[in-house]
């Protein structure tokens, strides 16, 4: 059956109820309405109220409350609606959730998975469209991970659920229904996703792009198209994790195709980019043919809502074709 | 709802029976055991701040201290009769909280001096001690977190249906973060088991109390959060047991959340690097005349129940059990340097911090 990534999500989370009873649901609108999105609907019906927080309005004490139940047994799945809004969350995230266990020597640990909606391209305009993941990737103790297929959504969750360490996921609300992602997904109950490594979703030996999250969907549509234009064959490198970052599987690929092009959502400046080609020019000088390029959104506060602004800001096919094709003919 | 107490409370003596010295529903008052026990453990507290704060002054060991000297009866009359399972969560003032919870001495101390044996093997600052297997959350610097994790706490052990309670405990100045108002927000609502203890000591750091808040009792804010909130003497441990242990009472037995708020006084600087210029110095003498310690022992000597032997007895072991701490603590070795790398995530990072292998062409 062909599941979407809503679904996928959804699925995980009941099935990580059903299994251990110390998962439970914090957030705005999670519970009676099941989610701004739909994702967590059915959820309050089956496990109650005490299992299906309807939080107030604060995001500060949605994550901080659930870093101390973590603290004390429990396995919270918090979940911030917007991405946009999660900024007074962050003592609770980069603070405490990244640190305790640092801070405690191990002793005091805190295993959440905090969902997060974010991504741009629907007209949401400025504060519900942000990408920030470079911010939380910028944090040793978090875990950030962005799952871009229905599989991964299903499998990375409850593999982030059963993580004895704070993950921070990533879920594009523009993922959520679209009907070209929908795929099977395995239904077994303990069917979990890897939640280090990198998945190569096209192999090629040309050129290496390497994104996350929505932009796999014009990544993929480029190398397709590139392919068809030139022959040249591109691998496409789905990040999966963006912190602790898969080295190797990015290396593995420039030391075969010596080209590399990033694809971000976030904007440009010390984004996720910014460290692979930083690591790709320390780690693998010697393999480069071509400056590394990257397709990400241009250094703005946030996405602005009229169309035109919008569609300047989002990376998308075209910009990708056009970066593409200076890559490979350096 | 917010009420006050600032009479000194004058309990009668307890009857003989209750040798436990723990006052129960049927008798609710404080036996003279609990009353000494309450009395012997702040002169205790007293000894290991002052023993901190030398130790500090002749730089043998490093960082800073926050001592609470002169608020002794809010954490003994608060920390005293929680359970090994009760959570406390503190702030970087309530060092002495693991005392009085029961944290031995030399791991105390290990933590001042950022040894291997310390429960965050150096991690934190000096003053900065928690102790999982007493529920003591390891603190951090910034003001109010740990009433967030706290209540968190408390919603776990509500949702696991045991009877245990936090005691969560900050300054004045914690009361003006928006953190302070969303723990305290979500614990009215959830009618969570937790007890929160505002320490109220005039000054944060250099700021008067009267630039964070401009009510007169900060309990008075529990209103607002619909539960009871009430305003204590926190010079006066007798005060501060009664209220406390009514209201963990109230906590363990379902009755949800209480506000604490404990008038006292730092003797010293925020920091043991900070002279409290912006104190008066009639204000401080004002406070050291209301001094916590000196109060009980009156207390006590007028119940027949203080002797100067008894005292000096006290203060003699517990001098002795401090230099055995020293001792130990200083004899302890600093943590390896790669161990900086440990204790990130459930697994290992230091092969990814150490092996970064460059890469060749495979073309």
């Amino acid at each position: 059956m062909s599941v979407s990534y809503l679904d996928a999500i959804n699925a995980a989370l009941n099935e990580e109820m059903r299994r251990d009873p110390s998962v439970f649901i914090i957030g705005e609108d999670v519970g009676v309405m099941g989610g701004a999105f739909g994702v967590t609907k059915g959820l309050y019906e089956e496990f109650g109220p005490d299992r299906v927080i309807d939080s107030p309005l604060a995001e500060g004490i949605i994550v901080s409350s659930s870093i101390g139940a973590a603290m004390a047994g429990m396995r919270p799945v918090p979940e911030i609606q917007f991405v946009d809004f999660i900024t007074p969350a962050m003592d609770a995230i980069t603070q405490q959730a990244a640190k305790l266990r640092y801070r405690s020597a191990g002793a005091q640990t805190c295993p959440l998975t905090l969902r997060v909606c974010y991504g741009g391209g629907t007209g949401g305009g400025m504060y519900h469209s942000q990408t920030n993941t470079t911010w939380f990737a910028h944090e040793p103790g978090l875990i950030v991970v962005a799952p871009a297929t229905p599989t991964d959504a299903k499998g990375m969750l409850k593999a982030s659920i059963r993580q004895d360490d704070p993950v921070i996921y990533f879920e594009h609300k523009k993922l959520y229904r679209l009907p070209a992602i929908k795929e099977d997904v395995p239904e077994s109950a303990d069917f979990l996703s890897d939640l280090f490594h990198c998945a190569v979703r096209r192999p090629g030996k040309d050129a290496t792009i390497v994104t996350y999250g929505f932009m796999l969907q014009p990544s993929l549509q480029a190398a397709e198209k590139i392919a068809e234009e030139t022959g040249a064959s591109i691998e496409v490198i789905d990040l999966r994790v963006l912190n602790p970052l898969d080295h190797e599987t990015i290396l593995n690929s420039i030391a075969k195709t010596g080209r590399l092009c990033i694809v971000q959502e976030d904007h440009r400046t010390l984004g996720i980019g910014s460290e692979i080609a930083a690591t790709v020019a320390e780690l693998a000088f010697d393999c480069l043919d071509a400056p590394i390029l990257r397709v990400a959104a241009p250094d703005v506060p946030a996405i602005p809502a009229a169309e035109p602004l919008e569609q300047f800001y989002m990376p998308d096919l075209p910009k990708i074709m056009t970066a593409m094709r200076q890559l490979l003919q350096y | 709802m917010a009420t006050k107490v600032k009479e000194p409370a004058a309990p009668a003596a307890a009857p003989k029976s209750a040798a436990n010295g723990r006052p129960n529903s049927e008798n609710p008052l404080i036996s003279d055991d609990k009353l000494k026990q309450i009395y012997s453990t702040m002169v205790k507290c007293r000894l290991l701040e002052e023993r901190a704060r030398t130790l500090k002054k002749q730089a043998r060991f490093k960082g800073n201290y926050y001592a609470a000297v002169g608020q002794e009866a809010v954490a003994v009359g608060a920390g005293i009769d929680l359970r090994p399972e009760d959570t406390v969560a503190p702030s970087h003032r309530d060092f002495i909280l693991n005392f009085i919870k029961g944290v031995p001495l030399e791991i105390m101390f290990s933590q001042l001096y950022g040894r291997v044996t310390s429960p965050d093997k150096g991690r934190s600052s000096p003053a900065h001690c928690g102790y999982a297997p007493l529920n003591i959350i390891t603190p951090a610097s910034t003001i109010a977190a740990q009433l967030n994790i706290g209540t968190g706490v408390a919603l776990a052990n509500q949702m696991k249906k045991n009877d245990n309670v936090v005691v969560a405990l900050s300054g004045e100045g914690s009361t003006s973060l928006g953190f302070w108002h969303e723990a305290l927000n979500f614990a009215g609502v959830r009618n969570l088991p937790i007890v929160y203890i505002c320490q109220n000591n005039l000054w944060a750091e250099s700021v008067s109390v009267k630039l964070q808040t401009r009510v007169d009792d900060i309990s008075l804010k529990a209103t607002g959060y619909g539960f009871p909130g009430i305003t204590v003497d926190g010079n006066d441990a007798v005060a501060m047991y009664r209220v406390a242990q009514e209201a963990i009472a109230r906590a363990r037995s379902g009755g949800g959340p209480t506000l604490i708020e404990a008038k006292t006084y730092r003797w010293y600087g925020h920091s043991e690097i900070d002279p409290a210029k912006y104190r008066s110095a009639e204000e401080v003498e004002e406070w050291k005349a209301k001094d916590p310690n000196a109060a009980m022992e009156r207390y006590l000597t007028g119940k027949k129940l203080l002797s100067a032997d008894w005292k000096q007895q006290i203060i003699d072991s517990f001098n002795k059990e401090l230099d055995a701490a020293v001792e130990y603590a200083e004899k302890q070795p600093q943590a390896q340097p790669i161990e900086c790398l440990d204790h990130l995530y459930s697994f290992d990072v230091r092969s990814r911090e150490l092996d970064r292998k460059t890469c060749t062409p495979q073309y």
